[in-house]
């Protein structure tokens, strides 16, 4: 070998003529395909609605609107109540959650397996149960307030509507508080404790710092959902009435789709900049590293000063849903529960053979359509999000979550806004009228739409969080063997995260099947939604037939998780186990 | 032309072997770099993390890119690879530009650090994926994984998962995927820092084995000198972003073209001396007491300043004899170490302190911390260079 101090100057075949530059491949063509493809999905579902809502929001007869919200007494009020209402939700469902949570970590004790099961249940179960049971056990003729103590009480209102949404939105605390309970170290514990520091001191200096971004995540969380419900504020709130509430006023009492939009394009400011806050703060300030790997064993609290409290709150807590469930399920077999309970069959009849069948039939048909592709454009999006896009991958992911951050209200106004005509932009018809009972198929593709645009995030999410356990290597060594864009998601990135696609097909199916909010304003007569008849039921005080409804929705949910879970995670299908 | 088409009627003959059991590549590539740069931002305002190197590499040529983290070297691979863009400058395959040819398309194969395993697919699914993608019939895709299994003893692994199989197992199935697609360029990208340091030995010489069997070119980035030693046709050395040296292992050793490349490969002892006389190759100098002529590099000048090369198994020391006269070639053990099979000494002189290695020592040669000890070094085992070493 001839030793060459100068790298340059070739001998031989180095040197040979080049011909002209490669015809082929300059790009590769599946990932723009995929590209511009999930773009235009994004922009429709998500962008048109948010843009025609501002739009229509800022124009005079919006604007009127928006500019009194801080002058007129009235809207000041109705701000006031969302804001305090949020507050008192986000607080006290946090304080609950982090106390299940806890209990679930490092305490003992019997039942612990179902309990967290328990805890669970309001996450796949539809808005208006819990407050419907509600109203029966402890409103004004409860069961228990009026039946068994003889008081009589007043739930409409803040107090009914706090204890609701608590009981509602607790549980998404309680998940994120438990993950980040059982994702910390105990060896950092140990190493302060072994570098002198008393409990105490390891509890105030070492954990707590490590939670807080995890207890002000969920704060912000359930401030959200919170000031963003519909249904329990239209049941529970009596006078007191939120920003929500007074948009659907606005457009099915006044219809004024102006003040409408007006009314929720406030809602989007605190909704927005927590989530924003969410996104840039909490989000970097967070140290508790997921290595799924605990590097020791966590020490069990047996304190009873402790103990007693935590399991107080605990067993309180998963008792009183159990009990409203269980109110739920009973009241769909009663006349009218506490005040005639006599056996019948006739709410389940109504919603089985009746009217009712159509709505399930049909919501359950949307929901299923919805739920495959929010679950695969989730994956998508955080496949480009994490790997694929560079600059625009912040915008990406930023957009594909607004479904979630943006109030439903604010998604089902902008909705019948931009949807209920044909969609022309430049002077081109892009797409026909989708929502609106004249539109095709009676408005199903504005909802199937909006499943979507509802449900992607959650699986954008965990798609994004399994793809950051898997090396980018894996993605290259699939390039290097000759495979594009699309074939390497479709090989070998899907079938990697497998379970992050099931947690979002699951939380997809769930959260079609349970929306109201953004579905209120686009449901039609043709195509009858579960969760807008419940709420109709409610309205005209058929509380047996909204148990029922409520009853085979929960059933409906989790027949097809079940049926998904099987699906996805038969060992079949699962081939090799990755590590 | 007629070089590369010798190397494919080889090729065939060793595929159609009666063994049925070598994997068997397409002709190797010459690759080719012109003024190769890559900034990752703004050109102005950062550096680059590859400068305008150039590099031809031969076909079926094993050529080894060396140098400490962020020196440019997996940059460079990457661009060769095509997961990297180069910023400017010209890459070619066997004369074809390919700067923008999409890493799919490029008849190169890659071996990952990380082996970069399909966790969900089988040890065989793993080797045929490449080849299913190239949409061959069945039947010749599985003798065609078979082959490259039983070449790599790994035929009875071939329905296990991945994470069964022991680190130089996956490291085997790995490049049992690359090879069995018959690139042009086989890439390596630190392929056995994770292993241990036996099995490490093993696979450098497997590798290697293979390489030559196959004579495929095949580019090879690591940090380690000695694997780049030992494997390597020639060395390309990087530090921040620009080539240091291009050349056969020897020659990177004996003659390193700067103080950075001696201080990089093997260990060094630099001594500050004086030029005295220059010849075409050698020079005279005056160190340790007394005038050694030694070769030189070629940009070594009587005025500016250089530096001298000592390797440690150069030098030698001896007891003093009683009584000799202090002529500066004396110095003081500082201290030993003893490694079984050698002996390393830290040698105080009046030119710095030495370090000197003694292979299979003599009870004679075995001095303890405070002994005074005469220092010579085989001079044509020298190299005097040009600049100072960094003082850090």
């Amino acid at each position: 070998m001839t030793t060459l101090l100068t790298p340059a100057a070739a001998p031989g075949a180095a040197t040979k003529t080049s011909r002209p530059p490669a015809r082929r491949t300059t790009r590769d063509l599946s990932l723009v395909v995929i590209v511009t493809v999930v773009s235009l999905i994004l922009a429709a579902i998500v962008g048109l609605p948010l843009l025609r809502i501002f739009s229509v929001a800022f124009a005079p007869e919006g604007w009127e609107v928006v500019s009194s919200m801080l002058t007129s007494p009235v809207n000041r009020r109705i701000l006031w109540n969302t804001v305090q209402l949020g507050v008192l939700v986000a607080v006290i469902g946090t304080a609950v959650g982090f106390v299940l949570a806890y209990a679930q970590v490092r305490l003992k004790f019997r039942g612990k397996r179902i309990l967290h099961l328990i805890a669970l249940i309001p996450i796949v179960s539809p808005p208006f149960a819990i407050a419907t049971a509600t109203i029966s056990l402890f409103g004004r003729n409860g069961l228990i307030t009026n039946g068994l103590l003889g008081i009589q009480s007043d739930i409409y209102g803040l107090n009914g509507l706090t204890m609701v949404l608590v009981i509602s939105f607790f549980p998404v605390a309680y998940m994120n508080l438990k993950g980040m309970l059982e994702s910390l170290d105990p060896s950092l514990d140990e190493a302060s404790a072994n570098l002198g520091a008393s409990k105490l001191r390891t509890f105030l200096t070492v954990t707590v710092p490590m939670l807080i971004p995890g207890i002000a995540g969920s704060v912000l969380l359930l401030f959200v959902e919170s000031i963003s419900d519909l249904g329990n504020p239209l049941v529970l709130g009596g006078d007191y009435t939120v920003l929500a509430s007074r948009a659907y006023i606005a457009i099915t009492g006044e219809y004024s789709v102006a003040s409408g939009a007006a009314y929720s394009v406030v809602l989007l400011v605190p909704a927005l900049s927590v989530f924003l806050i969410q996104r840039y703060w909490v989000g970097r300030k967070n140290v508790v590293t997921v290595t799924g790997k605990p590097t020791g064993t966590t020490q069990l609290i047996t304190s009873p000063v402790l103990r007693i409290p935590a399991l107080a709150v605990t067993f309180l807590t998963c008792g009183l849903v159990v009990l409203l469930y269980l109110t739920v399920l009973g009241g769909g077999f009663v006349k009218i529960l506490g005040v005639n309970n006599e056996f019948t069959w006739s709410h389940f009849q109504f919603v089985l053979s009746g009217i009712g069948s159509d709505a399930m039939f049909t919501t359950t048909t949307l929901a299923l359509i919805a739920t495959p592709i929010a679950g695969l454009l989730g994956m998508l999006i955080a496949w480009l999000v994490v790997r694929k896009l560079k600059r625009t991958a912040g915008l990406m992911d930023f957009v594909g979550m607004l479904g979630l951050a943006v109030p439903g209200t604010v998604i089902g106004i902008g909705y019948a806004i931009a949807f209920n005509t044909p969609t022309v932009i430049a002077g081109r018809q892009w797409f026909p009228a989708v929502a609106g009972g004249s539109a095709m198929f009676g408005g199903a593709v504005a909802i199937i739409m909006v499943f979507v645009a509802r449900s992607l995030p959650s699986g954008q999410r965990s798609g994004i969080s399994a793809l950051g356990q898997i090396s980018p290597a894996i993605d290259e060594a699939s390039t290097s063997l000759g495979a594009s864009a699309a074939t390497t998601f479709r090989r070998v990135t899907l079938p990697l995260i497998r379970p992050a696609l099931l947690a979002g097909l699951t939380y997809a199916f769930a959260r079609s099947m349970t929306t109201l909010s953004p579905i209120i304003f686009i449901t039609t007569p043709q195509t009858k939604i579960m969760t807008s008849q419940i709420l109709a039921e409610v309205d005209a005080g058929r509380f047996g037939n909204a148990f029922a409804y409520c009853s085979i929705l929960i059933l409906i949910v989790l027949g097809v998780i079940g049926l998904l879970n099987l699906a996805l995670l038969h060992p079949s299908f699962r081939g090799v186990g990755r590590r | 032309m007629t070089h590369d088409q010798t190397r494919e009627t080889t090729m065939t003959d060793t595929s159609s072997s009666p063994t049925g059991a070598r994997v068997s590549t397409g002709t190797p590539g010459a690759l080719n770099l012109r003024a190769i740069r890559k900034t990752y931002g703004d050109d102005r305002k950062v550096a680059p993390a590859v400068k305008d190197i150039d590099l031809d590499i031969h076909p079926g040529e094993f050529v080894t890119l060396l140098g400490p983290s962020g020196c440019g070297k997996t940059t460079t691979l990457r661009m060769i690879a095509g997961f990297e863009i180069p910023t400017s400058g010209e890459l070619r395959l066997d004369g074809e530009l390919i700067n923008q040819m999409a890493p799919n398309h490029r008849p190169m194969a890659m071996v990952f650090q990380s082996y970069a395993l399909f966790p969900h697919l089988s040890v065989f699914d793993n080797v045929a994926y490449g080849l299913k993608l190239k949409k061959l019939p069945a039947s010749q895709i599985k003798s065609e994984v078979e082959a490259a299994l039983s070449s790599m003893n790994l035929q009875p692994y071939a329905a296990r998962a991945p994470h069964q199989l022991s680190g130089g197992q996956q490291q085997r199935v790995a490049l049992a995927r690359a090879l069995v697609m018959r690139p042009k360029v086989l890439l390596f990208d630190e392929p056995l820092s994770n292993l241990d340091a036996k099995l490490r030995v093993h696979m450098r010489r497997e590798i290697r084995r293979l390489q030559r069997d196959l004579g495929i070119t095949t580019i090879f980035v690591t940090h380690d000198q000695d694997e780049a030693m030992t494997m390597s046709d020639r060395i390309v050395v990087m530090n921040v972003g620009v080539i240091e040296q291009v050349d056969t292992p020897e020659e990177i050793y004996r003659h390193p073209s700067s103080v950075f490349v001696a201080d990089f490969i093997g260990r060094a002892n630099f001594l500050n001396v004086t030029v005295g006389h220059l010849t075409t190759d050698a020079a005279t100098i005056h160190v340790l007491g007394r005038e050694w002529v030694v070769p030189r590099h070629p940009d070594v000048t009587s005025t500016g300043p250089v530096t001298l090369l000592v390797r440690p198994e150069s030098v030698r020391v001896r007891a003093t004899a009683p009584g000799a006269g202090t002529g500066g070639g004396e110095g003081t053990i500082v201290s030993s170490m003893f490694y079984g099979e050698s002996i390393e000494y830290d040698v105080r002189t009046d030119a710095g302190t030495l370090v000197v290695a003694v292979a299979d020592p003599h009870e004679e040669q075995i001095f303890s911390p405070g002994d005074i000890v005469n220092v010579e070094f085989e001079q044509e085992r020298a190299w005097l260079l040009p600049g100072t070493p960094r003082t850090d």
